[in-house]
């Protein structure tokens, strides 16, 4: 059976590790749902990255999503985040 | 000392590039176009850096508003350059806030999660 999009995600784990391993004070600390909204955004951002990446491809006529395909996207969706 | 390190950030890569995988697989099948395994490392590894500038923002608006503790505030002011993206963050957080009062368990179940770390 296919996943639904909403079961797919980044765990809360894994986003608190990495947001935490990048913060420049150890001070810092990240609240629960903090954690859970960057886990959002992230998913957000692959899905768009993805779905952008394929529409470039569908625009060349690409059977296959390929890293070129990517990396027209990636500029626009880097302003646009 | 840095070993250590560096081993961590290998492990939370293969974490995001797992779960960045498994999103580019969903979106293939959605659309019949599969990605090569170029694309998916390129689009982790994008995603991981883009968690760099994330943190280095959340902690500069929480240290500009004089608080050591990130925030949903702080996040919702990273989404700010996008319209549609800014109001799904909204709406996220305000369904979080429902959950929690709605079933005072999750709190409970959080602070479980983080004496266990």
């Amino acid at each position: 059976m296919a996943e639904k999009n909403e079961d797919i995600g980044f765990k809360k784990d894994t986003v608190s590790k990495l947001l935490s391993s990048f913060f420049k004070e150890d001070k810092t600390r990240l609240s629960g749902d903090a954690t859970l909204l960057v886990a959002e955004m992230l998913k957000v951002f692959v899905r768009e990255a993805a779905v952008r990446s394929q529409k470039q491809a569908a625009s060349e006529d690409c059977d296959q999503v390929d890293i070129e395909h990517f990396e027209k996207i990636l500029p626009q969706l880097l302003m646009d985040f | 000392m840095s070993d250590d390190k560096d081993e961590t950030q290998q492990r939370l890569k293969a974490a995001i590039h797992f779960t960045v995988g498994r999103l580019c697989q969903k979106t293939g099948e959605d659309h019949r176009r599969g990605f090569s395994r170029q694309a998916v490392a390129a689009i982790a590894e994008t995603a991981f850096r883009q968690c760099d500038v994330f943190a280095k923002d959340l902690e500069a608006f929480a240290r500009h508003a004089k608080r050591s503790t990130v925030t949903s505030e702080d996040v919702k002011l990273i989404a700010r350059r996008s319209t549609a993206l800014s109001i799904h963050i909204q709406n996220k957080t305000e369904e979080l806030n429902q959950e929690k009062k709605s079933t005072g368990k999750r709190k409970s179940r959080d602070t479980e999660e983080e004496s266990k770390e």
